[in-house]
């Protein structure tokens, strides 16, 4: 009698249960967001934050607006481990289709985030015409150039983060203040043994010799490389005066430590130098990071007035996450989310061919200044005035904090040399 | 109470059908004949109608997957156990066949019905010219290079900038059918696996075996050992490169990560919670692993927690593997007998 | 010059965390592939102590130190000892322990760039002109003291004896009534000692990392086999070996090719003379 009752207690729960979500779903389904990012990684964490950031603010002003229906952003985020070294790219295509087929993603945002998964992904992305605007990693100018090669095809993948090209446009707009205030003029580049951060080398050491740069050497270290010290002394022997790095491995913290200790003259000038990107930076240093600089790729990666938003953004990041945007992909990452809600509003629907030509149309004042797509490549237009285009920043690490030094529009302060570097 | 427990042991007896069906005797009734068959048929069948019962298009990538790494675990057991050499570098196979179907597709333009074949063939010859040096040494040493292999080809690759460096070969043709796509690695994996089954059984499958018990004795017939290594690496390593060939074609691209630990440890792992020794549990290894560690992804990097200490579990306490397990289970059955 | 004092401090890094996992197949025969990550364990163990709970550097030393040795100890008691002699399953025993661990600690929070021990003596001094700083000397220094202590320690005490004589001969000990599971027992937990000494050492140069475990891993295997698995004296010479062939290839080819030394020297080692330089297995066991 009692098993009885209890039965049919059970299954009257369980068709309650299979029932209700039923009904809530098809009140407001909401518009998913499929986000493929290697998050134990910083350039992986740093765009799942911002991105939940964006989502949770745009979900509480009423949600996105498709032909007259309010949805709201639901974020599906699925760790595809590619920054790990051991771990097969296929891995990340395989999540990339998992968002897709089985998460059921509607626009794909973020990942993945190491260059070759990234480029193996645009067929998939292609196949499955689902629109992807890339915001933390890829640094490889291939991406937008494969876009623009073959636009019927790869029309759905954007990019909204500086790449490499915009990078070493700004180190040498830097590089050539240095030359005229302090007259350096030899470069040494100390690269980590992967495919962007040897393209990088060899494309700074081809520019800086046009430019009359005497590139005093070029040492690629492979990844899980302990000692710099060589490198190091190389760089101090031939007199170097800018050590220009491009090392997102953690290792480099080894790297700028030794710098310190050894009292190399010369400047550390980084670009995807991870471990300076964090504002633990300098606990984990005990200090010693300091005078080094480092690449952020775009605004809003570290404190300064680029725009009204900027800091609007900086301090929500700070509140809801507790630490300080940091690494490369933060603020791109959460523009994103608010770019596709402003394309998908003017396009009326979630279709995928009509927000592509509503996202080519963008024109927003985001946090790191105007952004535009190129209609061509779908690259974001970079600019070194907030007001006309995307701007990049160069920070350095001046008395425990991260201070903006580029561009010039947006700079809290300017390049400091170590104490045993003044002439 | 205690001494009753002390002075009993187990008993494991055949049961009557299996008694009733080895040998000739089979032919002699259908319940017999089913009983052989069963097994092998639900094997068969099951994997032939996988594609077409599952319910979307993600998992029929996971099958893909899952055939690729069973060719891998079906290596690795096949030199394990049945020819005493522990392959570590399955990451060797699938790169090495990855990179000539990449090649032979992007710079010779052939098809990719003709460049797995190839693939195969000469990805095999290369593996095993380059094992070729560490073949006439015993113990762990075989162990040590497969496992360095791997990560000295993807550094050199990486260093010299050859056969498209860390970006990898893009835009190799993938499949003109989705359903040939599917069938191709299974009928392949099924075709393997009860060749090589064929294979154990015979002449030359014995003087591997006998490689792997007794190696002294088989150098006192007057055999060479080296050149009978020499076949088991080709074959293993032609099981190997097919599995890379395949995926190359099937993410329509070839990179560095093709040689990553992943592929070398997660054979390992579905042949010892599958079964070593017999090799469909490998392949039943496999099937179990790979979705598992599909349905395991929301968990992010617990998931490699999990699988680590499931496969540990394993080891300690089921070492036998599933399949051993089942089939003792199968044809035997046990009851607690008084001393 | 600075080859000479970088090489030197490469190869004691290199001989320091080798001298863990020689240490535990010399005894036992048994290869830790969950050295690498005993090696990070013990860094982040350390690292919460010194900064959650507070502690006192030195005392959190010496407890992370404990901590690792009864960690190592309880791998062995539990896992290693059910799989001992099927060398399949210790490898692959171990190397999940292993991976479970550095996984378990990634997911566990420990993740970035932003965890780091503080060195022990700051600062730098210069010797003939090179700037070295005293953490690095400081290195070199404890890294001979360890040597010598473990020469000392396994040729004046019973311990120490019992061990070398298993190493040596494993039935011959047990005759002489010499505990085999108790002494590759001890020899884990030394070695797991040995793995946190070398992490609280290294460790303040850089950052705590969980990949360094791996890298670790690769290392400390490739030392042991050009030494001669099984070898101590011959892993404190592999070390050297590797160590300035790394900083040779550095400072005349390029740093790009470090890696494939290591890497080319176990193949090489294998292909000339398999048991290494001091290995003690027989030529003729070797080949077939």
């Amino acid at each position: 009698m009692k098993g009885k009752a209890i039965r049919g207690f059970m299954i009257f729960l369980f068709a309650v249960l299979l029932i209700l979500p039923a009904k809530f779903a098809s009140a407001e389904t909401p518009i998913i967001i499929g986000s493929p990012l290697s998050t134990a990684y910083l350039y992986g964490w740093d765009a799942e934050r911002a991105i939940n950031l964006a989502v949770a603010e745009i979900n509480a002003s009423g949600g996105v607006n498709v032909g007259g229906e309010k949805r709201p952003f639901k974020v599906e985020v699925i760790d595809t481990r590619d920054l790990e070294p051991g771990v097969p790219v296929s891995e990340a295509l395989l999540a990339v289709e998992k968002l897709i087929l089985d998460k059921k993603a509607d626009f794909i945002i973020g990942g993945p985030v190491r260059s070759e998964a990234a480029l193996a992904a645009m067929p998939l992305l292609s196949k499955y015409k689902k629109v992807s605007i890339l915001t933390t990693g890829v640094l490889t100018p291939k991406y937008h150039a494969l876009v623009a090669k073959e636009y019927d095809k790869y029309k759905y993948c954007f990019r909204i983060h500086g790449e490499a090209k915009n990078l070493v446009g700004e180190m040498f707009a830097n590089f050539t203040d240095l030359k005229e205030k302090y007259g350096f003029n030899n470069l040494f580049i100390i690269a980590q043994d992967v495919s962007h951060a040897r393209g990088a080398a060899k494309v700074m050491k081809a520019v800086a010799e046009k430019k009359g740069w005497n590139v005093t050497g070029v040492e690629i270290y492979p990844t899980g490389a302990t000692d710099f010290s060589m490198g190091l002394l190389k760089a101090k022997k031939t007199q170097s005066e800018i050590i220009n790095i491009w090392m997102d491995m953690p290792e480099s913290a080894i790297l700028l430590k030794q710098w310190y200790e050894m009292k190399i003259p010369a400047l550390p000038f980084g670009s995807t130098l991870a471990a300076a990107e964090q504002p633990g930076f300098w606990e984990a240093t005990e200090g010693k990071g300091e005078y080094t600089l480092c690449n952020v790729v775009n605004a809003g990666n570290a404190p300064s007035e680029a725009t009204p938003w900027t800091m609007k953004f900086y301090d929500a990041y700070t509140k809801m996450w507790g630490v300080e945007p940091e690494g490369l992909g933060t603020s791109s990452s959460y523009m994103a989310v608010y770019v596709l809600r402003d394309a998908i509003e003017r396009a009326g629907s979630l279709d995928p061919d009509k927000v592509v030509a509503e996202l080519e149309k963008t024109d927003i004042m985001g946090v790191y200044g105007r952004l535009r797509f190129d209609p061509k490549s779908h690259q974001v237009i970079p600019a070194t005035d907030p007001q006309k285009g995307a701007v990049g920043s160069i920070l350095q690490w001046q008395d425990g904090k991260r201070v903006v030094v580029y561009p010039k529009s947006i700079a809290t302060g300017s390049i400091q040399l170590p104490p045993w570097m003044k002439k | 109470m205690k001494e009753d427990f002390e002075k009993r042991r187990k008993e494991r007896l055949d049961r009557g059908i299996k008694v009733r069906s080895d040998g000739l005797y089979a032919l002699m009734s259908w319940r017999e004949l089913c009983y052989l068959v069963l097994p092998r048929l639900v094997l068969i069948v099951g994997m032939l109608i996988l594609p077409l019962v599952m319910p979307s298009m993600y998992w029929q990538r996971v099958i893909s997957n899952v055939c690729i790494y069973a060719l891998l675990a079906l290596s690795f057991d096949f030199l394990a156990h049945f020819v005493g050499l522990v392959s570590l570098g399955g990451a060797f196979f699938i790169g090495i066949g990855g990179y000539i179907a990449a090649i032979l597709n992007t710079s010779f333009g052939l098809p990719p019905l003709l460049t797995i074949p190839l693939a195969t063939i000469i990805g095999a010859s290369f593996c095993t010219l380059l094992l070729l040096p560490c073949l006439p040494l015993r113990g762990v040493y075989f162990a040590i290079i497969t496992l360095m292999y791997p990560l000295l080809l993807a550094r050199v690759i990486e260093a010299l900038d050859i056969l498209g460096g860390t970006d990898g070969i893009l835009g190799v043709e993938s499949f003109l059918n989705r359903w040939m796509e599917q069938y191709v690695i299974i009928m392949m994996v099924l075709l393997f696996l009860f060749g090589v089954r064929r294979l154990v059984i015979k002449d030359i499958g014995l003087v591997f075996r006998a490689v792997k018990d007794n190696d002294q004795a088989v150098r006192a017939s007057g055999i060479s050992i080296t050149y009978y290594k020499t076949i088991a690496v080709f074959i293993a390593s032609a099981m190997g490169c097919l599995g890379g060939a395949y995926m190359v074609h099937l993410y329509m691209w070839a990179g560095l990560s093709m040689f990553a630990l992943d592929f070398s440890i997660l054979p390992i792992a579905a042949t010892v919670i599958g079964g070593s020794g017999t090799l469909v549990g490998p392949v039943l290894g496999a099937f179990i692993l790979v979705p598992i560690s599909e349905l395991l992804r929301a968990f992010g990097t617990l998931r490699i927690v999990f699988y680590a200490l499931i496969l540990l579990a394993f080891i300690i306490f089921r070492s036998e593997g599933i399949l051993v397990y089942s089939q003792r289970k199968y044809q035997q059955f046990e009851k607690w007998v008084k001393v | 010059m600075e080859i000479l004092i970088y090489g030197t401090i490469n190869s004691v890094s290199l001989a320091l965390f080798s001298l863990g996992f020689a240490m535990v197949y010399g005894v036992s025969r048994l290869p830790n592939f969950a050295h690498g990550s005993l090696y990070v364990l013990s860094g982040f163990i350390t690292w919460t102590l010194l900064n959650s709970l507070g502690l006192n550097y030195a005392v959190s030393i010496i407890l992370a130190m404990i901590a690792t040795g009864i960690i190592g100890a309880l791998i062995y008691q539990f896992v290693l000892i059910r799989v001992r002699g099927m060398e399949i399953s210790e490898i692959m025993a171990s190397y999940a322990i292993g991976l479970a661990i550095l996984e378990g600690l990634r997911w566990g929070g420990f993740k970035g760039m932003t965890y780091t021990l503080p060195s022990f003596i700051e600062g730098s001094t210069e010797i003939a002109g090179i700037p070295v700083d005293y953490q690095r000397l400081l290195v070199v220094g404890i890294g001979a003291a360890v040597v010598a202590f473990l020469w000392l320690f396994t040729h004046y005490t019973r311990i120490g004896l019992a061990l070398r004589g298993m190493a040596q001969d494993e039935r011959a000990a047990m005759m002489l009534g010499i505990d085999s599971d108790l002494m590759a027992l001890a020899a884990m937990g030394f070695g797991s000692m040995l793995a946190a000494l070398a992490a609280i050492l290294l460790l303040p140069l850089g950052n705590i990392v969980v990949e360094a475990g791996y890298n670790v891993l690769i290392l400390a295997i490739a030392v042991c086999i050009v030494g001669g698995l099984g070898s101590w004296m011959g892993a404190v010479i592999a070390a050297f070996l590797i160590g300035f062939a790394q900083i040779l290839t550095v400072v005349y080819l390029g740093a790009h090719y470090q890696m494939v030394v290591a890497l080319l020297a176990i193949i090489l080692t294998l292909i000339l003379k398999p048991s290494g330089l001091f290995g003690r297995q027989k030529e003729l066991e070797e080949r077939v």
